[in-house]
């Protein structure tokens, strides 16, 4: 009985040291929603400036000629989509060809890229054989080079193949694993897979072929998609291989298609360029769009690009 | 179904041994358990039996065929890994066919053998889930299963109970047990748990550090372990050891907190001696040697009670009493043991053996 | 030898496509370059040794590789560090706080995947072009902006504001390893009552040393290699007044316009040796001031 005042005392004594924590509480709450509305209004602000210039080109493509310069205004007077048409058209050859070459040239090295580097990643990251790492070594030193060392020799020995003017040279290279930086990605990628399933696959009679084939490939497909996905876009992008390669109007590829454009500039076809600007980016905003998820996910797995 | 032979197996890094000229008959038919702690090398004996792991000495040898250069796939044997290594890819049913299917079997074989293992093994509701869908002991199982379509001449088992929770791994200990003498196929099987071994095994390898320190049965190994490693590794509670200095001329041996005592004649000139009595052995107030100690702990385990119990050495030692029996921490109390119940190893840890008519004469005489 | 031959045959297999490749397209390539950096080579006639004569030219006599070095190592030093604060800046307000923050990093990162592409460069070219969207917003805030694309002394800026506009990659990085380091030892801190910057440079930085490191070593090269955006924007050829000659734009307009192919070989030479110096003093030196966590493999 004689306890039971202290005991009041004591539950008081908590009940306020929990009512201070819960003021404490809601101070910081409000304290931190409002640093985080500040934050977000500065992110939103950032976000603009970032989109600016990808809505400016978006909107210079739908203006007429006029507005495109000296004039602030994102909102086109009247739309004019005559842009998209007539550039569509305004090059000795139409961009449906262009397109095709592009589309011919990026199926044709995503697939070489997927299969030759799943190879040599699968081989680096499951088989052992002797001088493995020595070999790993020179793949990831060949990462560092600068494609203008090799372009020389390449370009020669291309020439001398009578590949010149035609896709080989953007293609062939990527059924033999020139892209390492694929390999690295699937490489980081397979080592993780538990090496148990090789082994069981081995009792289970597989051959390491059929390991690849079965086991590993079918659990790696968020990798590959990643390597599909970045080999689509940078393929497609890509503008020195072609420039130096295909000579030929009609085998350009759409990035030199572009470039025509320039050349023309005094035409004053402003928004004709935009236009076919504008396209050019869609297929890769749209690759985006729908596969961010693997494109964020291979970056922050492969750490790179 | 067959044995194994294993003649100088060795295995090595460079300079690093891992596995050292190891000799040992696997009979047909039977539960050999290799067991050891961790690093002795038992978990990579049994992949080099696999062919996961290259043999870098001696020969293995599956029936009278030696297996060395025979890749995994044609060894004809099926191995259960501690992770399981299902296919995460696959359904169960395919998990446990992919196998037969790689060694291209016709498919009312491969249909038939998958049955009857999703029978056995009771997990016929679970054939079209994927691995993820299922528990641990269900996984386990399927492993298991993989491992028994095969119908392989040896089963290998690389500590397959040891990501299993305490409940289940008891449950699966029995089944495994159970699926043993029904298919009656030769089992090797890895684990650091000697309760596993001791439990399921035909017979035991002891291994540390790459080398073999004792086979034999587990009533071999628990009651006449042939070093001082194989004594402290099998048994629970552990054994307790005493170091004696033989005294008299090998009649009397002193060990520091319990006094001076008579030894049996033993074939050896050695003048340290360790004597290992196990705690089962270790009586309270009674036996052939008496002397004193205070309680430090008393573990309640139910059934019985585990006392630590401190000789004014500093020394502990570790006693078993009835689940009944009152003892408190800080009591003196009288301890004991029989000469019978003593192992004794010479000073390199080898055992040694009381010599017959000797040990018959110290037993009665001990007795009052 | 059968043993040897069965243990590492499937290997050598899977790696062959690469091997093929590092043969024909890597390591050959590279030693013909040595050669022909020793030669004399118009792709009319065949290849003439002048021994040693590309290089010292190159290093007394010729401006404009001094040029194009001076110009690419401003933009290095410029560009990489612009991005990378900006990279690791924006990482830290998303890591911290916001739930959702996969719109934000959908936009930040877009950018940076249009950027290699020719459109981007064309476009470029018009925001900074004298009565350019940059022009007109300074305008509006009453200053006269300068013409950015003619003036070489603000050309190489546009390329820095192109490079700093693409920080996505190094952020997506930032922000793998900013999770990666345990919340816990921010609460430890916050009851230790550490102020937010010393937490930044106690906490954050020490143990993102490794990312940063990656980060830098990576954009100092790709910043090496500029080609696309620098040979669009200077119109092909590194005007105004060769204050756009990046390293790679001189080196093609050797090789391809005036087809010095010997000379442009001495030239990717000496950019391999560059990018090879880089590398490895940011290697050696890593140990001083890069910490892992795990010290394994």
């Amino acid at each position: 009985m004689k306890t039971s005042v202290t005991d009041l005392e004591a539950a008081m004594e908590l009940d306020e040291a929990t009512r201070l924590a819960h003021a404490f509480m809601l101070q910081r709450k409000k304290r931190d929603r409002n640093a985080r509305l500040l934050k977000h209004a500065f992110l939103i602000g950032v976000s603009f400036i970032m989109l600016y210039p990808l809505v400016w080109l978006l909107s210079a493509s739908l203006k007429p000629e006029n507005e495109i310069f000296g004039n602030l205004d994102l909102w086109p007077s009247t739309f004019k989509f005559d842009n998209y048409s007539a550039g569509w058209h305004a090059l000795p050859q139409s961009f449906s060809v262009f397109y095709v070459n592009s589309a011919i040239v990026t199926v044709l090295s995503v697939i070489g890229n997927l299969i030759s580097c799943s190879f040599a990643a699968y081989a680096f990251a499951r088989l052992r054989f002797t001088g493995r790492n020595f070999f790993f070594a020179l793949m990831m030193m060949t990462l560092m080079i600068p494609y203008h060392v090799v372009l020389i020799p390449q370009y020669v020995q291309f020439l001398q193949l009578g590949w010149v003017d035609t896709y080989l040279p953007l293609v062939v290279p990527r059924f033999l694993a020139s892209d390492t930086f694929f390999i690295f990605l699937m490489v980081q990628f397979f080592r993780q897979l538990p090496r148990e399933l090789d082994e069981a696959a081995m009792i289970d009679g597989c051959s390491p072929f059929k390991i690849y084939w079965a086991v590993i490939l079918p659990l790696s497909l968020p990798a590959m998609g990643t390597a599909a996905i970045f080999s689509m876009i940078w393929v497609w992008e890509d503008f020195l291989a072609p420039l130096i390669y295909l000579n030929d109007i009609k085998s350009y590829t759409v990035p030199l298609a572009l470039r025509l454009f320039l050349d023309q500039e005094g035409q004053s076809a402003y928004g004709q360029m935009f236009a076919m600007s504008v396209l050019s980016l869609v297929p890769v905003v749209l690759f985006f769009v729908l596969f961010q998820k693997f494109i964020v996910r291979g970056i922050a797995t492969s750490g790179m690009k | 179904m067959a044995g194994l032979t294993l003649r100088n197996v060795g295995k090595s890094y460079g300079a690093l041994q891992i596995i050292k000229g190891l000799n040992l008959d696997i009979h047909d038919g039977e539960f050999l358990v290799l067991v050891g702690p961790s690093g002795c090398g038992k978990s990579t004996l049994l992949r080099m039996i696999a062919g996961l792991e290259d043999i870098t000495d001696g020969t293995v040898a599956i029936g009278a065929q030696v297996v060395n250069d025979l890749p995994a796939s044609k060894r004809e044997l099926s191995m259960v890994f501690q992770s399981y290594a299902l296919y995460p890819h696959m359904t169960v049913r395919k998990n446990l066919a992919f196998g037969l299917q790689n060694f291209r079997m016709p498919r009312a074989e491969v249909e038939r053998r998958v049955a009857d293992a999703a029978r056995i093994l009771q997990i016929e509701p679970l054939m079209d889930r994927k691995p993820r869908q299922l528990s641990g002991g269900q996984k386990q199982r399927v492993a298991i299963g993989r491992a028994i379509v095969r119908e392989p001449k040896l089963f290998l088992f690389d500590e397959p109970l040891s990501n299993l929770d305490a409940e289940l791994r008891v449950q699966m200990r029995a089944e495994l047990a159970s699926l043993y003498a029904r298919l009656g196929t030769t089992m090797i099987y890895v684990t650091h748990d000697q309760v596993e071994a001791m439990t399921m095994a035909s017979r035991i390898v002891v291994l540390r550090s790459g080398k073999i320190e004792q086979v034999g049965t587990p009533q071999e190994l628990y009651t006449r372990p042939q070093n001082l490693f194989v004594a402290g590794f099998i048994g629970s509670p552990k054994i307790n050891k005493l170091e004696a200095k033989v005294t008299a001329g090998g009649r009397t041996a002193n060990v520091e907190g319990l006094g001076d005592f008579s030894l049996p004649q033993l074939p050896t000139t050695d003048s340290a001696l360790t004597l290992c009595v196990r705690p089962g052995s270790l009586r309270i107030g009674a036996g052939d040697v008496v002397g004193e100690g205070v309680i430090r702990l008393v573990e309640y385990l139910g059934n019985e009670t585990l006392l630590h119990i401190a000789l004014s050495s500093g020394q502990i030692l570790l006693a078993t009493a009835g689940g009944q029996a009152a003892y408190r921490a800080g009591q003196t109390v009288p301890i004991g043991f029989d000469m019978a119940d003593l192992h004794y190893f010479d000073a390199s840890g080898e055992r040694v053996e009381p010599q017959a008519s000797a040990f018959a004469q110290q037993g009665v005489s001990g007795t009052h | 030898m059968k043993r040897f031959i069965a243990r590492n045959a499937p290997g050598y297999l899977f790696l062959m496509p690469w091997f093929i490749g590092f043969f024909l397209l890597a390591l050959g390539p590279i030693l013909a370059s040595l050669y022909l950096s020793f030669t004399r080579y118009d792709m009319v006639n065949a290849p003439r040794w002048i021994g040693f004569d590309n290089y010292t030219y190159m290093f007394t006599r010729d401006r404009r590789f001094w040029k194009a070095l001076e110009v690419t190592f401003h933009y290095v030093v410029l560009a990489v560090p612009a991005r990378l604060i900006m990279a690791l800046g924006v990482a830290m307000l998303l890591d911290k706080g916001l739930r959702s923050i996969g719109f934000y990093r959908a936009i930040f990162y877009l950018p940076s995947l249009l950027g290699a592409s020719i459109a981007i460069a064309i476009l470029w070219r018009q925001l900074f072009d004298a009565n350019g969207v940059v022009n007109q917003t300074l305008g509006y805030l009453g200053v006269s902006g300068p013409n950015w694309l003619t003036n070489p002394d603000t050309s190489l800026y546009t390329l820095v504001i192109l490079a700093m506009w693409q920080f996505g990659s190094p952020m997506l990085i930032f922000l793998a390893g900013l999770r990666g380091i345990p919340r816990d030892l921010y609460e430890a801190a916050e009851i230790d009552g550490t102020p937010p910057w010393r937490q930044f440079t106690r906490i954050t930085l020490p143990l993102l040393a490794p990312v940063i490191f990656f980060n830098l070593v990576l954009q100092t090269i790709e910043a090496f290699k500029t080609f696309s955006s620098a040979f669009i924007i200077s119109n092909g050829s590194g005007a105004p007044a060769d204050s756009l000659l990046f390293y790679t734009v001189y080196l093609f307009n050797e090789a391809f316009k005036f087809f010095r192919m010997g000379y442009a070989s001495a030239l990717a030479w000496v950019l391999l040796i560059i990018i090879a110096i880089f590398t490895a003093i940011a290697f050696f030196t890593s140990k001083y001031w890069v910490h892992y966590e795990n010290e394994r493999d």
